[in-house]
């Protein structure tokens, strides 16, 4: 594939991608090297949610169901455990919820699949907080966290196991099987795609992933509340992030996790009310002209160009 | 001529509604058997319990000589049995190839390798006359081009027996009869055992060797064409009392 954004073109830019972010902690400021850690943060939890929503159709409105877990678990573990351990027993304890719940989840689709999940995560959310209420605690401090730069490299890890779980996944066989059932369940079936073995696999393993985040992200904000964890506002983001991307495979995070950021970067600090009408507004633009996303817009970018190219040809 | 299919004493209710009772029949290995009955008769109902997607209520179904019943529609199919669907359930937003992909890839074929499914699934696109649309959106196809579709889905699972659920439908005469000379062609080459639904009466007089009757659930006719075509039974059922 010879396009801009083919698959070298993507190699290329994954390469400066990973050394620049790899450099950054050296060459940066606190506040950059933050932020660049939120960066990491949105497109490991963008490439896992994809993992599941885009793949099978299946649209999760609790993907932070599993970072609050994750967060919740490094909180409650704190100064018991090594932090490296409760951040993989993290994402177990995510993947096994997921399991838990996964077969009666999926078993419905659209939109009672996007209420449901919503709904699972809210339920989660004043659990925990009647819990905490009830042993007396209304928010946690960590003390003694790890540095900065340990947390960033953490966090980068996450984001590029993500990016290479949804690369495998959409390559893959049972990538194609995801693909099959989301565009029709029944038929997939019917030629051999075990559907609910696939969709709870492609359940957990978005699960996992976010449930590490989210331990990872205790350890930098230190200060813990159930409703901060568990806001809805994460979920919706990462699907904001994932519509912008569009695609089914891990070059639409990218795009979209970069571009969503850039424009809260840009306009978060300059015109904060006018951020979320804007936010809004591109939303609805994409959605109705653009429902491929930006990946959908260098696919025709390229396509005009090589119709084009054949055209001149004599 | 051993069964590939066998049916016995097959029932199916949904709450009151009894859509199959008791139906008896067998299906030979390469054999072309059609499926006629009004609306409402069972035909797809019929079709949906042997492929998985529903449980009798009684009866047991054997394919190549072992039960079928309780296992699920993808267990069913890398048995050997595949189906199409009455309206068609293309992959809309997938190429032609990737719907064949992924027949040949689950299917009773289990081309894990996407090569090896790939290279199975042209030749069958070239078998029904899809190859030149192998790259394009199974959503750009004409309905005569989405059921040439489902079949070739079908085949390339590497299917033995074949359920076709009114392929025919809506198709123009010079359709069917191309539809007719593909599946004389896959079903020679390939040695396929075909159990056909279809309403197009010429259609099903001409392919198969022998047809039952449903109505009203039951089986009521069994025979070659010629015998249903005179059989008194059948012909009141369709065409009244006094026929």
């Amino acid at each position: 594939m010879n396009n801009l954004w083919g698959d070298r073109a993507w190699l290329a830019a994954v390469t400066i991608g990973v050394i620049a972010m790899s450099a950054l902690p050296f060459v940066a400021n606190d506040y950059l090297v933050g932020t660049g850690l939120t960066l990491l943060m949105w497109l490991a939890l963008t490439q896992s949610w994809c993992v599941l929503s885009k793949m099978t159709g299946y649209v999760s409105l609790g993907h932070v169901v599993f970072y609050g877990l994750g967060a919740y678990l490094m909180v409650v573990t704190w100064q018991q455990l090594p932090f490296v351990v409760v951040i993989l027993a993290a994402g177990v304890l995510a993947a096994l919820f997921a399991a838990l719940v996964g077969l009666p989840v999926l078993r419905v689709r659209g939109p009672y699949f996007v209420i449901l999940t919503f709904g699972l995560a809210e339920l989660v959310k004043f659990s925990i907080m009647a819990a905490e209420s009830a042993s007396g605690t209304a928010s946690r401090i960590l003390f003694g966290t790890p540095d900065l730069v340990v947390v960033y490299f953490s966090m980068f890890a996450l984001a590029l196991l993500a990016t290479g779980l949804l690369t495998w996944v959409s390559r893959s066989r049972f990538g194609h099987g995801l693909r099959s059932l989301r565009e029709n369940e029944e038929a997939a079936e019917t030629l051999g795609v075990p559907v609910v073995r696939f969709k709870l696999i492609a359940f957990v393993l978005s699960a996992a992933i976010p449930g590490m985040v989210g331990a990872v992200m205790a350890l930098r904000s230190t200060y813990f509340v159930v409703g901060g964890v568990f806001d809805p506002m994460i979920s919706i983001t990462v699907i904001a992030m994932a519509i912008l991307g569009g695609g089914d495979n891990a070059k639409g995070p990218v795009l979209g996790v970069v571009f969503l950021f850039l424009i809260q970067e840009l306009l978060w600090a300059n015109a904060p009310l006018l951020y979320m009408i804007i936010l809004g507004a591109i939303l609805i633009t994409f959605v109705l002209l653009l429902p491929n996303g930006l990946v959908g817009l260098a696919g025709a970018r390229t396509r005009r160009r090589e119709a084009r190219a054949v055209e001149a040809r004599p | 001529m051993s069964a590939l299919l066998s049916v016995r004493g097959l029932g199916k209710r949904f709450g009151g509604l009894t859509a199959l009772h008791d139906v008896s029949f067998a299906v030979g290995a390469g054999e072309i058997v059609g499926v006629m009955g009004a609306n409402g008769a069972g035909k797809t109902t019929l079709f949906s319990l042997i492929a998985g997607n529903s449980r009798p209520s009684a009866g047991t179904i054997e394919f190549d000589g072992a039960p079928v019943v309780g296992l699920r529609p993808d267990q069913i199919c890398r048995r050997g049995v595949a189906r199409t669907f009455q309206i068609v359930k293309p992959f809309p937003s997938l190429t032609v190839l990737e719907n064949l992909r992924t027949g040949a890839m689950f299917g009773h074929a289990q081309l894990r390798r996407r090569a090896d499914a790939d290279a199975a699934s042209l030749q069958v696109l070239e078998e029904v006359g899809l190859a030149s649309f192998a790259e394009r959106l199974a959503s750009s196809l004409t309905l005569s081009g989405q059921k040439r579709l489902e079949i070739a889905r079908c085949v390339a699972t590497g299917a033995r027996l074949l359920l076709l659920d009114e392929v025919m439908a809506g198709l123009t005469p010079t359709e069917v009869g191309q539809m007719l000379t593909t599946l004389r062609h896959l079903q020679a080459s390939r040695g396929l055992t075909l159990l056909v639904i279809e309403h197009v009466m010429r259609a099903l007089m001409e392919l198969c060797g022998r047809i039952v009757v449903l109505h009203h659930g039951e089986l009521i006719a069994e025979g070659t064409p010629a015998q249903i075509g005179d059989n008194e039974k059948v012909l009141s059922v369709y065409f009244g009392a006094h026929a």
